[in-house]
């Protein structure tokens, strides 16, 4: 007995050694003294080549380190020149930039109107499966063709965009990652690899570790103002409870995107974090087919409206990390009205919903069949779809089936008239109305929900005409009311921006604005 | 007679063997019944977040009166969800049972038996099969079906099974094979019986003793594997059934935030049932299995070991 | 067993068995294609679904040469295994061998480091359970065994995250160094706790040792479950083989009876049994991984696998599976070489 009960012990003293090893109290990244930051997230990115990439965690390391021509500023929805000094309309579909003198690649070329020609010309040429190429549908006729004329090197430092229509969206689109200027030496007809990433920016990319982590070093020779630290390490995590733990211990400085709103509602508790919060602009919506039953009929679309309680959702599934929505445009952009509000009011009113479905001889309840996905925007949407069906069953005019299916079905399903009622969400390309009306209620829509209005059409057409901001506010306003009389879409919740972070970190809440992006250098430790 | 044969080496089952045997009967009747009886002894629905008078539960609430395990972020009660869970993983478990048998015992009693080139193919195939890290098996068959039939019971246990089904005929084949050597089986086919009758008679009853502990081992593994489904995402659909190891992937968020109680429960109704099962099959394995059994003449070498025991408990 | 003949006839033995382990590949990366093929969706319509009209979809899928026939697609996905290619992801551009290599060896540190602690406990325990088979001893053993075989990866290792680091602060929750460290050091071998050796970076190895502990042990004890009783049911076995017998009736002390035959011998299943049970090792890693942020091969294919990443998860499980079919043929060739009787 004596022998093997030795062993046990041994083991049993090996682990504890280990363990005391263990308790060395909290290490705080060490070396940089406030000079590195640390981000933890569970977004990953696809690609660093803005030709290459169409998705947000991409794009914002691109906003970091591979400046386009213009920039929205901090707060501001506006677009505002960064490596063009100025950019101007010589008519409607004219676009004319003069970029700034002795600009410098991080590899120590020249960055020049060749750079870009070359830059925008390669990003349509390529085409790449997940890059954004369909957002310059308005300079290259076509994607995957490149003429040649689309952009023109003037002289060194001025180019000019011949649009094939009036655009005055060209602007925020030049403002996205599609719109991130890189040097000649890029192959024409392929994607750079990650490794070798460059650009002008605040930052350079150091080191890209997929699924560990991305480096940012500071950029000695940007031209504008120095960041406010020297290094960002963004690390990856595959789940939010670990990243929320790593934020918890002081692992990382700053916890952004995804943190559940129960993790976020104990990091507002605990010791040494901060929760930052500040506008966002994602939104959720349900969407109407209006050829299948239920939804053909309007006024069982309208009564929904009435019954729907968004503040519910807000308070029960997200505890209060979003808000609710009255119109697919968020508020926080120019242009915003709060329609559905005025139209269905704040709170859930059955006595309207049981008017307008009985004045339309509709037969109560009313079967639906409401679809939504597990794999693409959360966990929470299995509560969040709950939620609706609570309300809408509870209103006892509505007998709702929920189904589900995974992302990759379910895109494509949505779309090929298979489900009646179903759930999506959005996030902006580049902050203008536009953005949020013109791929939902164009006759054209990718949900292709068979929503037909003549008039929003044109509204639509004229606002991109426009390069009036007052008058495409005026345009905005008259496709809202429309929208929200007609519902072939129910806006459902606007979330927040929501950053946990460290105590001694500043400069977060500065970053968070509709355009979504999340700059670096305004955040400094200590 | 099949039965009496099976039950006659637990009727004779003494010491440790017997009270693991009866821990698990135990455990596993008392999943079994919360299984059956579930809408009777559960407090609520699966899916209930408000009481009789509309009032609701609330979100995440501590274990009270009311809701003795605490409500989850669904605002539901985790009581009932673990009772209503034992439902779902029996379901799925018995059907994933179901399923391997009914695949992997008559393919393994025929490759067995008959031998040559089919035999090599299916060995081929189902070591392939084997050599495939299961847990990914899983989670393509679920993913696979989830788009034609949607993600239930049905789909679950399928995708289980598929993990199982190569065990089941390895087994069953390597049984087979040493049974069919057997003189009495011999003597059958030499006095001319038919294969079917061969194969059904004086293999397929000799083959089945073997199942109850394979049968009771796999369906331990397999409420892992329905949890680990669960766990990542590839499970039951929530509002269709309750799933332990759906719940415990969304109780990881709040325990972080001090919730203990949405995990803990169903996390330690995963690890009750699992061990049930597991008893239940080691003790039915060390009763019904012989090799093992202890031989008097080590008893009489460790005195230790006797005084402890009475001679009578030793066992053979 | 001259030498001659045992060469000859070994070397007979290895050529079948290997003849018999292509056909199995070859059914393998079948499975792995068809699996993929048949599951709905693809890596275009996970990535820009929701965002695009359909048509585009189509155009692009069209572009990247999803709808070609499938037949084309197979024999392409054949030719380059038999080149070792094995292609690049579609979702970050990485060489799939490159997210082998480099996600795999993190696998591989996890996976070793977790092997100790199953063989620590799952021999120490099991050698304790059978050699005092029955009693409280034996009872405790076994429970234990069968209780932590029981819990889900995932359970356990949310239980050590919740104690360990949240409440006693004592280890790191996740991840396979602190982000600076990982930055900072150099890593020629990708195995982290080798690198920081090479480097004779003292913190860094502290650091990535702190890190590695939690995962490990979780992994190590589910292993151990397994290996527990393994190694008593072998211990219980040699305990009652006639040479055993023999040895006592020789009248050797039952210490140095148990010791030098029975346990010794009772542990050359268990080091097959390692083995064979790489399987469960890749499975249980996957979970471990998915809880402990661990950056592995694991995590990484479910990654891809949520990103419908053909190339990626073909990659992977072809290697996978191509290491299974080596392992168990190197481990079946060692034992026809220990034991002769194996080769007929």
């Amino acid at each position: 007995m004596g022998r093997s009960l030795r062993i046990l012990l041994l083991l049993g003293a090996a682990l504890l050694v280990l363990a005391a090893g263990g308790c060395g109290g909290d290490d705080d990244g060490g070396g940089g003294e406030g000079a590195t930051i640390i981000h933890g997230t569970t977004d990953q990115p696809v690609s660093y080549d803005p030709a290459g990439s169409y998705d947000l965690p991409s794009w914002n390391v691109i906003y970091n380190a591979i400046w386009g021509l213009l920039s929205l500023p901090p707060g501001g929805n506006q677009p505002e020149p960064a490596l063009a000094e100025s950019c101007n309309f010589d008519n409607p579909s004219t676009y004319t930039c003069k970029l700034r003198e002795g600009l410098k690649f991080s590899d120590g070329t020249d960055l020049t109107a060749e750079d870009v020609k070359h830059s925008f010309d390669r990003n349509n040429r390529i085409n790449d499966p997940k890059g954004a190429a369909p957002l310059l549908g308005s300079l290259y006729k076509e994607t995957g063709k490149v003429t040649g004329d689309e952009v023109e090197v003037v002289d060194d430092l001025t180019v000019t965009f011949h649009l094939n229509r009036p655009d005055a969206t060209w602007p925020f689109i030049m403002t996205t990652g599609a719109g991130g200027i890189v040097p000649s030496e890029y192959p024409a007809d392929k994607i750079q690899p990650d490794a070798q990433a460059v650009g002008h920016g605040p930052y350079k990319i150091a080191e890209y570790r997929p699924g560990e982590q991305t480096v940012l070093e500071r950029n000695d020779d940007f031209y504008g103002e120095a960041p406010k630290n020297e290094r960002v390490i963004i690390q990856y995590f595959d789940k939010s409870s670990a990243l929320k733990l790593a934020v918890e211990n002081g692992e990382v400085d700053l916890g952004y995107r995804n943190l559940t709103p129960t993790e976020v509602e104990d990091l507002r508790g605990a010791d040494g974090v901060e929760v930052v919060e500040g506008n966002g602009t994602e939104i959720r919506y349900m969407v109407f087919n209006t050829k299948l039953e239920p939804g053909n009929n309007e006024a069982v679309r309208k009564a929904m409206a009435y019954v729907i309680d968004r503040q519910a959702i807000v308070d029960n599934v997200y505890n209060g990390t979003v808000e609710p929505l009255y119109s697919m445009v968020p508020r926080g952009l120019a242009g915003h009205t709060d329609n559905f509000k005025t139209v269905y009011g704040e709170t859930p009113d059955k006595a309207k919903a049981e008017q307008v479905l009985e004045q339309a001889g509709v037969q109560t309840p009313v079967k639906a069949e409401i679809w939504w996905t597990p794999s693409h925007y959360g966990d929470l949407s299995a509560d969040e779809y709950a939620e609706i069906k609570r309300a809408l069953d509870g209103s006892g005019l509505f007998d709702v089936q929920l189904k589900s299916t995974e992302w990759d079905e379910y895109s494509e399903a949505s779309s090929k008239d298979q489900y009646p009622v179903f759930q999506l969400g959005w996030f902006p390309d580049y902050p203008d109305p536009d953005n949020y009306l013109t791929p939902f209620y164009r006759s054209d829509s990718f949900l292709n929900n068979h929503y037909k209005n003549e008039q929003v059409d044109k509204l639509l057409a004229d606002q991109q005409a426009s390069t009036d901001q007052t008058e495409r506010e005026e345009f905005f306003k008259q496709i809202q009311e429309i929208a929200a009389e007609e519902v072939p879409i129910i806006p459902i919740w606007q979330g927040k921006q929501v950053a946990a972070v460290r105590e001694g970190i500043t400069g977060v809440a500065d970053t968070f604005d509709p355009s979504f992006q999340f700059r670096y250098w305004l955040v400094a430790k200590e | 007679m099949l039965g009496g044969r099976f039950l006659a080496p637990i009727r004779e089952a003494r010491g440790v063997p017997l009270w693991v045997l009866w821990a698990g009967i135990v455990i596993t009747l008392v999943f079994i019944v919360l299984a059956l009886f579930a809408p009777m002894i559960s407090p609520y629905d699966f899916d209930e977040y408000r009481t009789g008078t509309g009032e609701r539960f609330g979100k995440q609430q501590h274990p009270s009166a009311d809701h003795p395990f605490g409500t989850n972020v669904l605002g539901t009660d985790v009581l009932a969800r673990v009772i209503f869970g034992a439902r779902t993983a029996l379901e799925v478990v018995i059907l994933a049972v179901f399923f391997s048998l009914a695949v992997g015992l008559p393919l393994g009693l025929v490759s067995g038996y008959y031998g040559g080139r089919l035999d090599r193919l299916l060995v081929l195939i189902m070591d392939s099969l084997f050599a495939f890290p299961y847990l990914l098996l899983a989670i393509v068959v679920a993913f696979l079906l989830s788009d034609k039939i949607g993600r239930g019971v049905f789909t679950a246990a399928v995708a289980i099974s598929v993990v199982y089904i190569p065990q089941y005929f390895r087994v069953v084949r390597n049984h087979v094979i040493s049974v069919r050597e057997e003189s009495y089986v011999e003597a059958a086919r030499a006095l001319g019986a038919k294969p079917r009758t061969v194969i059904g008679r004086y293999v397929l009853q000799n083959v089945i003793q073997n199942v109850p502990v394979i049968a009771t081992l796999n369906a331990a593994d397999a409420i892992l594997t329905l949890a680990a489904l669960g766990f990542l995402g590839y499970g039951i659909q929530p509002t269709d059934a309750a799933e332990w190891g759906y719940d415990l992937q969304r109780a990881i968020s709040d325990a972080g935030a001090g919730i203990w109680w949405t995990g803990l429960f169903p996390g330690m109704a995963i690890v009750t049932l699992v061990t049930g099962l597991t008893l239940l099959g080691e003790g039915l394995n060390d009763v019904l299995n012989p090799v093992l059994r202890r031989r008097p003449i080590q008893a009489v070498i460790l005195p230790e070991r006797q005084s402890r025991l009475p001679a009578d408990q030793v066992g053979v | 067993m001259a030498g001659t003949p045992h060469t000859t006839s070994l070397r007979t033995y290895a050529l079948t068995r290997l003849a018999l382990a292509l056909p199995m590949v070859w059914i393998l990366l079948t499975m792995v294609f068809l699996l993929m093929r048949v599951a709905p969706g693809d890596p275009i319509s996970a990535a820009l679904g929701g965002r695009v009209p359909a048509e585009q979809l189509q155009e692009r899928r069209e572009a990247a040469g999803y709808d070609r026939p499938l037949i084309v697609q197979y024999f392409e996905y054949l030719g380059e295994i038999a080149r070792l290619d094995f292609g690049e992801t579609i979702v970050d551009r990485r060489p799939v061998t490159k997210v082998i290599l480099q996600n795999g060896a993190a696998t591989l540190e996890l996976t070793l480091v977790a092997l100790i602690v199953a063989l620590g406990v799952g021999i120490s325990v099991g050698l304790i359970s059978g050699r005092y088979r029955d009693t409280p001893l034996d009872i405790a053993g076994r429970l234990f065994g069968i209780l932590i075989y029981a819990a889900p990866v995932f359970f356990l290792g949310f239980l050590a995250q919740i104690v360990f680091s949240q409440w006693l602060g004592w280890f790191p929750s996740s991840g396979r160094a602190s982000p600076v460290t990982s930055f900072d050091l150099d890593t020629p071998t990708n195995l982290f706790l080798i690198d920081a050796l090479i480097a004779l970076d003292f913190d860094a190895f502290i650091d990535v040792l702190k890190h590695i502990v939690l995962p490990a042990t979780t992994l190590g004890l589910v292993i151990g479950g397994v290996f527990i009783r393994l190694v008593r049911v072998n211990v219980l076995q040699t305990l009652q083989g006639d040479y055993i017998e023999a040895a006592r009736a020789r009248g050797l002390s039952e210490r140095t009876v148990v010791w030098h035959h029975a346990f010794k011998n009772a542990l050359v299943p268990v080091i097959t049994i390692i083995g064979l049970q790489i399987a469960l090792l890749l499975g249980g890693a996957v979970l471990t991984e998915q809880t402990f942020n661990w950056p592995g091969i694991g995590s990484e294919l479910i990654r891809y696998l949520n990103n419908r990443d053909y190339i990626a998860i073909q990659g992977i499980i072809t290697f996978f599976a191509l290491l299974v079919v080596a392992i168990s043929l190197v481990i079946d060739l060692v034992n026809a070489w220990v034991d002769p009787r194996v080769r007929y």
